[in-house]
């Protein structure tokens, strides 16, 4: 793409990137959540791909990484809810009995497993959308 | 042919919805004070008690992590099984005539 | 009357089922399924609209600021909505792959040539 689009995506992609940590890490406390947050990261990603083309793209990803990370997030959430088992599927043991996630409502450190799994589900959905969208990029194209 | 069936299925839709949507003889719009108690309890409830049972103040989250957790459970295997099946069917496939 | 969100979403779904009947290109069948989808978000969202007296309707989360805990909106069609916008995009994720291998295997995007079954 021309110069102004590769300067004002260098000095936004990160700003993104914050905006989209802040959405998905307060999600107990203010609108947004995993889903929200995750495809606003994804955003930066995909920003990236098309500012710089496909040939920086394709010097920076690893298929064999972003699979893997899709996986552990979808493993980490099924993880989490079978912790309580002892009483139902999704019970919520750190909130009433736990060590960790116990403070006010109200404050960063408090909700049980809520902040947990929506850093799962975001992980899982950013490393899905932009592992999607360089496959469509790639596709007369591929090297192996 | 097909474009006149098509067409009276169309109307006969909008017919349909129209009397479903109109607040005398279908869905009522805007509801407040004793109809709210009587036909949304369950979202009372969540608004009364989601703060003391989950901890996080924001009852939507609440709703979709820990009263109806196992639909998001559904939602994330729905969303990995279609990301997994768009990225298979865009690589590449040997062609019949190389092998023979 | 018919409030003005129920014929908005009215006419989206129209506008959405037209297209997939009358319309001969791929993609554009395509793009109608995505808009019979915000139509229907949208018809979800506002069913859980509260008109109390005398008191604006709030959204539903305790902020720390002063909360008016009798005038929040139903919180359950929107947790729903939520679901429903991520299944909405994992079908349009795998119709535009299945597309992109029609385009390149039969050579057009007109549906009325794809009717021939090879070998």
């Amino acid at each position: 793409m021309g110069l102004i689009v590769k300067t004002t995506a260098r000095a936004t992609i990160p700003l993104i990137g914050i905006f989209g940590a802040y959405v998905v890490s307060h999600g107990h406390l203010t609108p947004g959540g995993g889903f929200q947050g995750g495809a606003t990261i994804a955003g930066a990603g995909i920003l990236f791909l098309i500012a710089f083309g496909f040939g920086e793209m394709k010097k920076r990803y690893d298929h064999h990484l972003y699979s893997a990370l899709e996986g552990l997030g979808g493993l980490v959430f099924l993880g989490i809810a079978m912790l309580g088992m002892g009483v139902a599927f999704f019970y919520n043991t750190l909130w009433h009995s736990g060590p960790f996630f116990n403070g006010q409502p109200g404050t960063l450190l408090s909700a049980g497993y809520l902040p947990v799994m929506n850093l799962a589900v975001g992980l899982k959905v950013f490393a899905g959308l932009v592992s999607a969208m360089v496959a469509i990029a790639a596709y007369g194209r591929w090297r192996e | 042919m097909k474009k006149t069936f098509g067409a009276l299925a169309l109307l006969f839709l909008l017919g349909v919805l129209l009397v479903v949507a109109s607040p005398s003889t279908g869905i009522k719009f805007g509801l407040g004070g004793d109809e709210w108690m009587k036909y949304r309890y369950t979202d009372q409830y969540y608004i009364d008690h989601g703060v003391e049972e989950v901890g996080g103040t924001n009852i939507v989250t609440d709703i979709v992590f820990d009263y109806r957790g196992y639909d998001t459970l559904g939602e994330a295997t729905v969303l990995f099984t279609a990301i997994a099946g768009a990225v298979a069917l865009l690589r590449p496939w040997r062609r019949d005539e190389d092998e023979e | 009357m018919i409030p003005f969100q129920f014929i908005t979403a009215f006419l989206l779904i129209a506008m959405g089922i037209y297209a997939l009947l009358y319309k001969r290109n791929l993609i554009k069948l395509v793009l109608a399924l995505d808009i019979i989808d915000s139509g229907i978000h949208l018809l979800l969202i506002s069913f859980g609209y509260r008109i109390e007296a005398g008191q604006i309707p709030t959204a539903p989360i305790y902020t720390g600021y002063e909360t008016v805990k009798s005038a929040m909106v139903a919180p359950l069609p929107q947790a729903l909505t939520l679901t429903s916008i991520v299944i909405g995009v994992c079908v349009l994720s795998l119709a535009m792959a299945l597309t992109i291998n029609a385009y390149r295997h039969y050579g057009s995007l007109d549906v009325n040539k794809l009717r021939r079954l090879r070998g």
